[in-house]
């Protein structure tokens, strides 16, 4: 009875608002009202406040001072799609669907990007050797709940969204906006670089993780390749599209010509060239996929070495949508060029593998840097009504990739590092500061201005391999144990004698009978006697080495989240302590011998832990009267700004 | 009987095949079950193979 009549009068309440001018569609209270949001992907406040005390970030100082800084709690886990949807939508991963980075399929137990998924379309024609579909493919957006802008955009205010994360595919909605982290490359992969040398890299098993490598011969000084793009689906077995492209070197200098079918470029050796634009031919004269790319002439001589960027959607006429209207990504190229459409652009994978030195990294960052750079003071000059929210990747990327030259805890320093590298991260944020002070002088004091990140950082020294303990005691069981670290993907696990698996960053699923294909624990009382059992032997887990606790806390998910999608959620939600995560191998299923290993891979700064270790960051120019403010306040915030309630299903309230 | 070897159905779902079979115009039950299995096996084959699975992941950084 008491829900009907509530109910009841929330439909009274509802009715009503629709008489109130302001909030009639296309009507706004608030016409003069601004609201800019930048987003530093994984600033830190410790680093922050450092720097800030240090009168090294004035312009944020400033703004601290005048109005708030507070450190903004994080999501659990603490990783950009989940934090960002809690940002977007008002609630917590219950609510919008978003767990981890990677999610699995329970019925075939294969991993996913959380944020979409692709699907080729469903009915096809043979003639010859040509598939022609006769439905469209779809891609679609998994993330739940409507977002702030679609809200705000109901009631009239106009709002433009940049590179927002977990956006891609971008709702469908009035609101100019631009897809971010989640994007694609043209390959449907999240960032595929290809390296031309004829010297073969180091590389496991054969292959580069997150790139391509292509041994070429180097002929009378000239090098013949294909940039490769695309499966043509509209050729059976569906071969490669690819452009060939040639490069002559000069013998005598350390210069090199790139030929392609169209344009030839110049270049020097350490030099990169512009954005190019590369048209794959899939049927002649009917159907082209365009991309572009930047060409890296690393070495001449005595070897070949040609990096190229993962190949991009062409903003111009990107193969996928990438933007609310479609013509949106096309404006802001007629108005600062090519720019990296896919999402975190920063090429961290070669880097990784040896490809890039830490020099080579940072000039490519820098250039990634340039282009969000572009587009901000772009938008910045359209800036003049409703609301801008602007996103930067380069705090997050960095960092990550950084860490271990300026903290000397980690197992990957080196001095070497630390002189020639050891202030990269400090004076990035520093840049944000002339950044934020970009802003401050274009905007009007109507404008409400909120500098925020999704998560802080954290070293990542040490690797836990989740699946290796669980195989340890006795949860795993795997078909031939004498081939432990062989597969992955569980390739070898005895789902028949095997109660509970890690996959993705911080997720732990039980083996559910009815749930997973081969499951063998009952929902209900079995489910929940095991789930204890676990949270409590995670968070007494002691590393051998160091003494330290690896698990700050193990989150049940019926704890912690709400909303119609729990029950897709991992059952447990593992929280590290400071200066551990998940391992390389095992967020993908595989199990190393040893249980915790030192991380030495330059990837040396993290925020996949536990949310209270790695807070981000919150400042306004308004006096903020939440104590503690969280990541789901930011959208009902927003909406407060412009005298717009908040939806039913967020569990975030305003912050003033 | 399938290519010399047996497989066994739960007699409710036998007699539903043979039901359905019939309404949807089979030849025979071998027939209906043998189109259902290509169906869904043409369905799994459609999608990505695990190492299409790893490469799309692997650009995120976040994996190896």
């Amino acid at each position: 009875m008491l829900r009907k009549v509530t109910v009841i009068f929330t439909v009274l309440i509802v009715l009503s608002l629709q008489f109130v001018p302001g909030c009639k569609k296309g009507e706004t209270t608030s016409v003069d009202k601004k609201v800019l949001i930048i987003g530093f992907d994984g600033m830190d406040p410790v680093i922050l406040q450092k720097l800030i005390d240090e009168g090294k970030m004035p312009t944020f100082k400033k703004l601290a001072e005048e109005g708030t800084f507070k450190p903004l709690q994080t999501s659990m886990p603490p990783q950009s799609p989940v934090a960002w949807s809690n940002f977007i939508t008002g609630m917590n991963p219950g609510g919008h669907g978003i767990f981890d980075f990677i999610h699995r399929d329970p019925q075939t137990l294969m991993p996913y990007l959380s944020t979409s998924k692709a699907e080729e379309p469903k009915k096809k024609i043979s003639i010859g050797n040509w598939v022609i579909p006769l439905s469209a493919g779809k891609v679609e957006l998994l993330r739940h709940g409507k977002s702030f802008w679609e809200i705000l955009e109901d009631k009239g205010i106009p709002c433009t969204v940049y590179m927002i994360p977990a956006n891609f595919p971008p709702v469908e909605c009035e609101a100019r906006t631009l897809s971010g982290m989640g994007t694609p490359d043209i390959l449907g992969t999240y960032g595929t670089y290809s390296y031309y040398s004829n010297v073969r890299p180091e590389m496991k098993n054969d292959e580069l993780s997150g790139g391509r490598f292509y041994e070429v011969n180097v002929a009378d000084g000239r090098v013949d390749a294909s940039l490769v793009g695309p499966k043509n689906t509209f050729k059976k077995d569906a071969p490669d599209a690819s452009v060939n492209f040639s490069v002559l070197i000069d013998p005598q200098n350390s210069v090199g010509k790139i030929v392609l079918p169209d344009k030839e470029i110049f270049l020097k050796e350490g030099e990169w060239s512009e954005w190019t634009r590369v048209e794959f031919k899939l049927i002649p004269y009917l159907q082209n996929v365009s991309g572009i790319c930047r060409f890296y002439l690393k070495e001449t001589h005595p070897d070949f070495k040609l990096y190229v960027t993962p190949i991009n959607l062409n903003p111009e006429d990107p193969a996928l949508p990438i933007s609310t209207p479609s013509g949106f990504s096309k404006e802001i190229y007629e108005n600062i060029g090519y720019f990296y459409t896919q999402g975190m652009p920063e090429d961290t994978k070669a880097l990784t593998a040896g490809i890039f030195t830490d020099g080579d990294f940072l000039t490519q960052a820098t250039m990634a840097f340039q282009g969000e750079l572009d587009g901000y003071r772009y938008m910045l000059s359209q800036f003049d009504k409703g609301l801008l929210f602007f996103y930067f990747s380069s705090t997050d990327q960095q960092s990550h990739m950084f860490w271990r030259n300026h903290d000397s805890s980690s197992p990957a320093f080196k001095e070497e590092g630390f002189d020639k590298y050891g202030d990269v991260i400090e004076k990035l944020y520093q840049r944000m500061d002339i950044v934020l002070g970009e802003a401050i002088k274009k905007v009007d004091d109507k404008t409400s201005i909120y500098v925020m990140s999704d998560h802080g950082f954290a070293p990542f020294n040490w690797s836990f391999n989740l699946n290796t303990w669980l195989l340890d005691n006795g949860y795993i069981s795997l078909i031939d144990p004498s081939k432990q670290e062989e597969g992955e993907l569980f390739a070898n696990v005895d789902w028949q004698r095997t109660k509970a698996y890690g996959l993705g960053l911080n997720g732990l699923y039980i083996n559910i009978s009815g749930r997973e294909p081969e499951g063998i624990v009952s929902q209900g009382e079995e489910r929940e006697k095991l789930v204890n059992e676990l949270v409590e032997k995670l968070e007494n887990i002691v590393d051998p080495k160091t003494g330290k606790k690896v698990i700050r806390k193990a989150y049940k998910r019926e704890d912690i989240y709400s909303g119609k999608y729990v029950e897709q959620a991992p059952d447990i939600i593992v929280g590290f302590d400071r200066g551990y995560r998940i391992s390389w191998e095992s967020s993908l299923g595989k199990f190393p011998k040893e249980l915790v290993a030192d991380n030495k891979d330059p990837w040396s700064g993290d925020h996949c832990m536990a949310y209270d270790v790695v807070p981000g960051i919150l400042l306004t120019n308004r006096k903020i009267k939440t104590e503690n403010p969280a990541l789901y306040d930011m959208a009902p915030t927003i909406l407060a700004e412009f005298g717009v309630d908040k939806e039913s299903d967020m569990v975030g309230s305003s912050i003033f | 009987m399938f290519g010399g070897s047996k497989i066994k159905l739960d007699s409710e779902l036998l007699k539903k095949v043979k039901k359905y079979s019939d309404i949807a115009g089979y030849s025979s039950v071998e027939e209906f079950i043998t189109h259902a299995i290509e169906k869904e096996l043409a369905a799994l084959e459609d999608s990505d193979s695990e190492e299409e699975i790893k490469k799309k992941l692997q650009g995120l950084g976040y994996i190896s």
